[in-house]
């Protein structure tokens, strides 16, 4: 009795105070489990900081963070969860691509934006203006892959070496493409099984058709893995990996000689620095999680501060956010983003190489504006 | 000459599949049961070498004993947790509950230590030598000197101790065993704490070549499912030949065809040994002493 008394007196005295801050919530549905749970993390962690940071005046801007797992059927129940909340303005989403094609049709009906950094083609292919990816797709970034390897290496004979997942079958796709527009002739290429755990047989059989560049687009482990026979083996072939090289928890398989030459495209490296703003963004990432910041993370950390941005403008409501997704460019840490009216924002990505004497790769070429298009 | 290094690669993989079959067989012969948490079990071995070793900045092989102790008494929890209660049960809930602590294994260790990859050290060292044109990674030799310990170890325990003898008579026939004074449930979770060992060993040693993710468990368990089908039901030998087996093919074939088409080849070898020989390649003394 006491102490719902003392509830009572204490709720009056909040109630009866200053004007409280109004409260929106922005849900964060990522997979933190399975298969996926390293990028989910990242996004997690992205997110989360984002909304540590400074809050637009007047708005608490809240979260739940939620396991989505692998499964859609998990992602769904999380968001129909989470819309039941309060008032929600966007959710950070899934980057796993069957769970966004899932929860996408659930955003249309409830007219909510969802803010994800997945990189599966299709989900701004549905027509849904409830989507903003924060993460250049692979139509981007294997453009910026193919045209550093033919145009800054001179190379015309790669051999493309690539994962048989839908990840990897999507990259392949796109890398085949674009040197077929650059004039490049793919002399091998094969799908690996991320399980595979000898990736001698495959880097023999490839070496065996001459290539003058290795192309990868490979899983974080599988990556390491090749690049660890390839110094091995005395590989003086170059090598240029895809995005997952980028990835701090990548170079911390292996040593940094072995990864001497090596180059990689990816949408962003914030441990490389490069702007005082992007050196606070690490720290305070390190700081916060205690690990090494990525791309996943800083695009999703992009895409947050652009929902706040749009919330510190005046919306208060998911469809002003969507709006101002829609219609606004936002100067995020990784690059500037806009959207293409498909609900892709991001359109730059760069390419980063190892010296052999460090695990933190340096920033070599930087694209912007890609349309992604070979037409 | 590649021959000759993809021969020698294969043999370190399937030394390596081979100490995650043989714990798998231990409880199976042990029990009857099939216990699924056998894979995420070498992730846990895996994971638990890699977290220690920057505390005790040792070499691998000093690592060894304490990641088999670990592992030995989370095998004993295993059989506390998910076999004891449920072995009146019918089998199927032996394999949901080894099912779940497998689940459970992958996300404590995603929660306890995060979802990166990780490397664990090597055994002795990390540097590759070479012999007359071949790269020979020192951990290979490591792994299959390791397995050939464990199993001619365990051989000997089983073929020559009072510990070996009680444990095969436990995993002939338990109630004769009991009415022997063979104590049945404590080697039932020797038997355990032993295949946990098996599993940390196996750990040790493919997390510091092929790394180790807290989703690695499902492939491994699929790998020494397969091998001790192919080599025989419960049959130690033939769960070796097996791994062996699938480490020829992902090895050996798929540097001819490619890795898809040699894991789909493997696919239809075990299918053709399930048709032509269901017993499996070794498994005239599974069935004698069933």
């Amino acid at each position: 009795m006491r102490r719902s008394l003392a509830f009572l007196l204490l709720t009056g005295i909040i109630s009866a105070g200053p004007a409280r801050a109004e409260t929106l919530n922005m849900p964060v549905l990522v997979p933190l489990t399975g298969f996926l749970s390293l990028e989910g993390t990242s996004q997690r962690n992205g997110a989360v900081l984002a909304l540590r940071g400074a809050q637009p005046p007047g708005v608490t801007v809240a979260t739940d963070v939620v396991d989505t797992g692998t499964s859609p059927e998990a992602a769904v129940t999380a968001l129909e969860r989470a819309l039941g909340r309060g008032t929600t303005v966007a959710v950070a989403a899934s980057m796993l691509g069957t769970q966004m094609l899932a929860m996408l049709p659930l955003a249309a009906d409830y007219k909510v934006p969802l803010v994800t950094v997945s990189g599966t083609a299709s989900i701004t292919e549905q027509g849904n203006p409830w989507v903003f990816r924060f993460f250049p797709g692979d139509a981007v970034t294997k453009e910026a892959h193919a045209r550093y390897v033919v145009e800054e290496l001179g190379k015309r004979r790669p051999a493309v070496i690539y994962q048989t997942t839908a990840y990897g079958q999507s990259g392949r796709a796109h890398l085949a493409e674009r040197f077929r527009a650059l004039g490049a002739e793919v002399v091998y290429e094969e799908g690996v099984d991320p399980a595979a755990r000898d990736l001698l047989p495959v880097l023999s059989k490839a070496l065996a058709a001459r290539p003058d560049v290795l192309v990868l687009h490979l899983h974080s482990g599988p990556t390491a893995l090749f690049l660890r026979q390839a110094a091995a083996h005395g590989v003086e072939v170059p090598i240029v990996a895809g995005s997952a090289m980028h990835q701090p928890s990548t170079a911390a398989l292996l040593d940094p000689a072995e990864m001497k030459g090596v180059c990689a495209e990816t949408a962003a490296s914030p441990v490389s620095g490069g702007s005082p703003e992007m050196d606070r963004f690490t720290a305070d990432y390190r700081a916060a999680f205690g690990t090494e910041p990525d791309a996943f993370a800083l695009g999703q950390y992009d895409g947050t501060r652009m929902v706040l941005d749009a919330i510190a403008r005046g919306a208060r409501t998911a469809e002003a956010v969507r709006a101002a997704l829609a219609d606004g460019t936002h100067e995020g840490l990784a690059m500037t983003y806009r959207s293409d009216g498909t609900g892709n924002m991001a359109h730059s990505a760069v390419i980063v190489c190892y010296d052999g004497t460090s695990r933190v790769p340096q920033v070599v070429r930087r694209y912007d504006a890609l349309s992604g298009s070979t037409r | 000459m590649l021959a000759l290094q993809l021969l020698l690669n294969g043999i370190a993989l399937g030394a390596a599949y081979a100490l995650v079959a043989l714990g798998f067989v231990l409880v199976l012969n042990a029990t009857g049961a099939v216990n699924f948490a056998q894979g995420d079990l070498v992730m846990a071995g895996g994971i638990l070498a890699a977290a220690l070793a920057p505390l005790l900045p040792v070499p691998g092989l000093l690592l060894l004993p304490l990641v088999l102790a670990l592992m030995a008494g989370l095998g004993l929890l295993l059989s506390l947790a998910a076999y004891l209660p449920l072995r009146h049960r019918p089998p199927v809930a032996v394999f949901i509950s080894t099912i779940a602590v497998g689940i459970m294994l992958q996300n404590g260790v995603t929660v306890l230590f995060g979802p990166e990859p990780r490397a664990a050290p090597p055994l002795l060292g990390g540097g590759t030598l070479d012999l007359a044109g071949l790269v020979v990674p020192e951990q290979s030799l490591a792994i299959v000197a390791v397995a050939a310990l464990l199993i001619g170890g365990q051989q000997w325990v089983f073929g020559r101790t009072q510990l070996g003898r009680r444990l095969r008579a436990t995993a002939q026939d338990p109630e004769m065993a009991r009415a022997c004074g063979v104590p049945v449930t404590a080697m039932v979770m020797a038997t355990f704490a032993l295949a946990a060992a098996y599993a940390g060993a196996a750990g040790l040693l493919l997390a510091n070549q092929f790394f180790v993710t807290p989703t690695a468990g499902g492939d491994l368990i699929l790998k020494a499912y397969i091998a001790v089908t192919i080599g025989g039901w419960g049959s130690v030998p033939g769960a070796v030949a097996g791994a062996l087996l699938i480490a020829l093919f992902e090895v050996g074939v798929s540097s001819v065809l490619s890795y898809p088409v040699a894991l789909g080849a493997l696919y239809v070898t075990l299918l053709a040994i399930l048709v032509f020989r269901p017993q499996g390649l070794f498994g005239e003394v599974a069935r004698r002493r069933a």
